[in-house]
C-alpha cells in the first residue's frame, strides 16, 4: 500500500505513477478487504461453524477446563427440543415478536403521516423527538421502565393516581398472563423510530400530484390513504415487517432488566434461554449453543425472505 | 388540502400523546434520579415525592466517598457504582475505536464492491446483506469460547473486536450505495491525472462521501456505546466493564434503590442522546439508507 500513498499532497502535479503502478484489481480488491475479512471470519464466520460445532458436542465447565469436547451428535437438539421451558420460551417469543411487530407496523405508518403533516406546527415538535428513544442504551431503558412499572414505589403509579385512574397500587410486572406485554412496550419504545424513520422515508417519496389529483376527484382523507398512500407504502411495509420481526425475535436487554424472565417462567424468551444455558450453572454450553442454533435458523429464513424482497423490488 | 380547525385540534392531540409517550421514561428517569430513597418509600403517590437533591450523582461522582444526606446511612455501595469512571472511560475507548475501525474498514470494503469489478468481492456484498441479520445473541457462546481460546477475555480489545466484526456488515451496506451514487467520471479523470485506484479513493471518493461516513460513524457510535452483551460476556472484571454492564450489574441486587440506578442510567444515556439529537439529520439518512436501499 506504500505505493499508494507515497505521491503525498498536490498529486495532481505529480509525476504518473511515479514509484509501484496501479495494483491489478485482483490483488487491490483483496488488500483493501483484507481487514473485513479478518475481522469477519473471527467474530461472524468462525463463530457460526464453531457455534454448529458446539451444538454437536458436550461442553460444560469440565469439559472447558481439559479442553476435551465429546462427540454427542444430536443430543444437545434432542435435549432442548424435548425442554419444556425452550419450547414455552419459543412461544413466548413468537407472542412477543407478532405483538411487537403488528403494533409497531401499524404505529410507524401513523406517526408517519402525522410528523408528515407540514402546516401542523406540534408536528415539527414529534419530528425532532421521534429519534430519542433510539439513542437510549436499551439495558438502561430496560431499569427505567423497572422503576416505572414497580409496584411500591413506581412511576406509572404515581401518574396514574394524579389523576385520579386508581386508587391502589398495581404491580405491572406481576401478573403472569401480561408480563410479556408489559415487556413488549418499552421495546417497542425503543425501537419504533425506526420504522417510523423508514415509513416517513417512503412518505416523502410519494409524488404530491397524485393526491391533488384525488382532491380534484372528490376523494377523502381515508379514500385518499386507502388508494394511494397504503399502496405506495407496501413496499416499505413489507421490508419493516422483515427487518423488524428479525431483530424482534432476539430481544435480550429488556428481559434482564424488567422481568429477568419472571414471575415464573412467563417472560423466558429464546435468547433469555440460550444466555441462562450457557453463562449460568450448570453452564451447559452445548445445550446453549443448540438452541441459539435453532434461533439463528429461524432468523436465516427470515434474512432469505427479506434478500429475495428485495431482489423483486430491484426487478 | 385545508384542514378543518377539528382535524388540526385531533392532530395537535395526537402529537401530544406521541410526544407523551416518548418523554414518560425520559421524565422518570430524570425525576427518580432528583430524589432520595426515603422520600420514594414515603411517598408512592406523588409524582415528585420530597425535595430535589443532588446527592445520588455526588456519591457516583466521588466513587462513593461523598455520600451526602441521601447515603449517609448506607452501608453499601456496589464496587461497579465506585469503578464509573473506569467504566466510562472504558465506554468511550470502545465506543470511539470502533467507530473509526468500521469507518476505515467498511470504506475500503464498500470502494471495491463499487468500482473494482470482481465476482467474489460482489458476493461479499452478499454475505454482508446476511451477516447484517445475525443476532448477537447467536453467537455469544462460540465467541467467548473463541475468545477464551485466543486470550481475548477481559480486555478492551476483544470487545473491539467483536464490535467491530458486528457492525461492519451494516457499514458496507450503507457506504455501498452512497458510493455508488459518485459519478464515475469524477474518478476516472483523477486515475488519467495520474492517481493510482487507492489514491483516487482516498482523494475523491472519501472526501465527496463525508455526510455517508458521519451517517454511519454516528450510528456506529451509538450501538457500540448501547452495546451491552458483548462486554457482558466477555468482560468480567470490574476495570474493564462499560456503563451497560454496569447497569446490568446493578439488576437484582436488592440492596440498590431506584434512585441512585436512574442517576448511573441518565449518565449512560446522555451521551448517545446528546449525539441523536445534534446528528440527527445524519442519523436518519444513515438508517434510511441501511433499511431500505441495503
Amino acid at each position: 500500500m506504500s505505493a499508494t500513498t507515497t505521491n503525498g499532497r498536490g498529486g495532481h502535479a505529480a509525476p504518473v505513477h511515479r514509484f509501484g503502478r496501479d495494483l491489478p484489481p485482483r490483488l487491490l480488491g483483496f488488500v483493501m478487504n483484507l481487514p473485513t475479512l479478518v475481522v469477519l471470519a473471527l467474530v461472524l464466520a468462525y463463530p457460526i461453524y464453531y457455534a454448529g460445532y458446539l451444538s454437536l458436542h458436550k461442553v460444560s465447565l469440565v469439559q472447558l477446563r481439559s479442553g476435551i469436547f465429546p462427540f454427542v451428535g444430536f443430543d444437545n437438539y434432542e435435549k432442548v427440543l424435548t425442554d419444556p421451558l425452550f419450547l414455552l420460551s419459543l412461544g413466548n417469543t413468537m407472542i412477543f415478536t407478532a405483538f411487537v411487530v403488528t403494533v409497531e407496523v401499524v404505529a410507524a405508518v401513523a406517526i408517519a403521516i402525522l410528523i408528515n403533516q407540514q402546516d401542523v406546527w406540534t408536528s415539527r415538535i414529534t419530528r425532532f423527538l421521534i429519534l430519542l428513544p433510539y439513542a437510549v442504551p436499551p439495558i438502561a431503558n430496560g431499569l427505567i421502565w423497572a422503576f416505572i412499572y414497580n409496584g411500591k414505589t413506581g412511576f406509572l403509579n404515581r401518574l396514574l393516581y394524579s389523576v385520579g385512574a386508581i386508587d391502589r397500587p398495581i404491580d405491572w410486572t406481576a401478573n403472569p398472563d401480561t408480563a410479556l406485554f408489559a415487556v413488549a412496550v418499552p421495546y417497542i419504545w425503543r425501537t419504533l423510530p425506526f420504522a417510523i424513520l423508514l415509513a416517513h422515508a417512503a412518505l416523502q417519496g410519494i409524488n404530491k400530484e397524485l393526491y391533488e389529483a384525488a382532491s380534484v376527484d372528490g376523494a377523502g382523507g381515508w379514500h385518499r390513504f386507502i388508494h394511494i398512500t397504503l399502496p405506495l407504502l407496501m413496499p416499505v411495509i413489507v421490508v419493516l415487517l422483515v427487518l423488524r420481526t428479525s431483530f424482534a425475535v432476539a430481544v435480550f436487554d429488556e428481559i434482564l432488566a424488567i422481568t429477568q424472565g419472571g414471575p415464573g417462567d412467563a417472560t423466558w424468551v429464546a435468547s433469555w434461554y440460550s444466555y441462562k444455558k450457557g453463562f449460568a450453572p450448570p453452564f451447559d454450553i452445548g445445550a446453549g449453543a443448540a438452541s441459539a442454533f435453532i434461533l439463528a435458523l429461524i432468523v436465516a429464513v427470515l434474512a432469505l425472505v427479506y434478500v429475495k424482497l428485495l431482489y423483486r423490488r430491484v426487478d | 388540502m385545508r384542514k378543518t380547525p377539528l382535524q388540526k385540534l385531533l392532530l395537535h392531540f395526537a402529537n401530544l400523546v406521541v410526544i407523551g409517550f416518548i418523554l414518560l421514561p425520559m421524565s422518570a428517569v430524570v425525576i427518580g434520579s432528583l430524589l432520595a430513597e426515603k422520600s420514594l418509600a414515603g411517598d408512592t403517590r406523588s409524582i415528585i415525592p420530597g425535595e430535589i437533591t443532588f446527592d445520588n450523582f455526588r456519591v457516583i461522582i466521588s466513587r462513593g466517598e461523598q455520600r451526602g444526606q441521601v447515603f449517609e446511612q448506607a452501608t453499601y455501595l456496589p464496587d461497579n457504582v465506585k469503578k464509573i469512571y473506569h467504566a466510562l472511560g472504558n465506554s468511550v475507548a470502545i465506543s470511539l475505536s470502533v467507530t473509526f475501525l468500521t469507518l476505515v474498514f467498511a470504506s475500503l470494503s464498500a470502494y471495491t464492491i463499487v468500482k473494482l469489478n470482481l465476482r467474489w468481492v460482489a458476493w461479499l456484498l452478499s454475505v454482508n446483506v446476511f451477516a447484517r441479520f445475525v443476532p448477537i445473541i447467536v453467537l455469544m457462546i462460540p465467541l467467548y469460547v473463541v475468545f477464551r481460546q485466543l486470550g481475548l477475555l477481559n480486555s478492551i480489545w476483544g470487545v473491539i473486536i467483536a464490535l467491530t466484526g458486528f457492525l461492519l456488515p451494516y457499514g458496507i451496506l450503507i457506504l455501498v450505495p452512497y458510493f455508488a451514487s459518485i459519478p464515475k467520471e469524477l474518478d476516472e479523470s483523477a486515475r488519467i491525472d495520474g492517481c493510482t485506484r487507492f489514491s483516487a479513493f482516498l482523494r475523491i471518493t472519501l472526501p465527496l462521501s463525508t455526510p455517508a461516513l458521519a451517517s454511519y460513524g454516528a450510528i456506529v457510535f451509538i450501538i457500540a456505546w448501547n452495546d451491552l452483551l458483548i462486554p457482558l460476556i466477555l468482560n468480567n472484571r470490574a476495570e474493564f466493564m462499560t456503563l451497560p454492564v454496569v447497569i446490568a450489574s446493578l439488576v437484582g441486587d436488592v440492596f440498590v434503590v431506584f434512585n441512585l440506578m436512574m442517576a448511573i442510567c441518565l449518565i449512560a444515556l446522555t451521551p448517545s442522546v446528546l449525539l441523536v439529537l445534534l446528528l440527527r439529520k445524519f442519523v436518519v439518512e444513515g438508517l434510511t439508507a441501511g433499511g431500505v436501499k441495503g
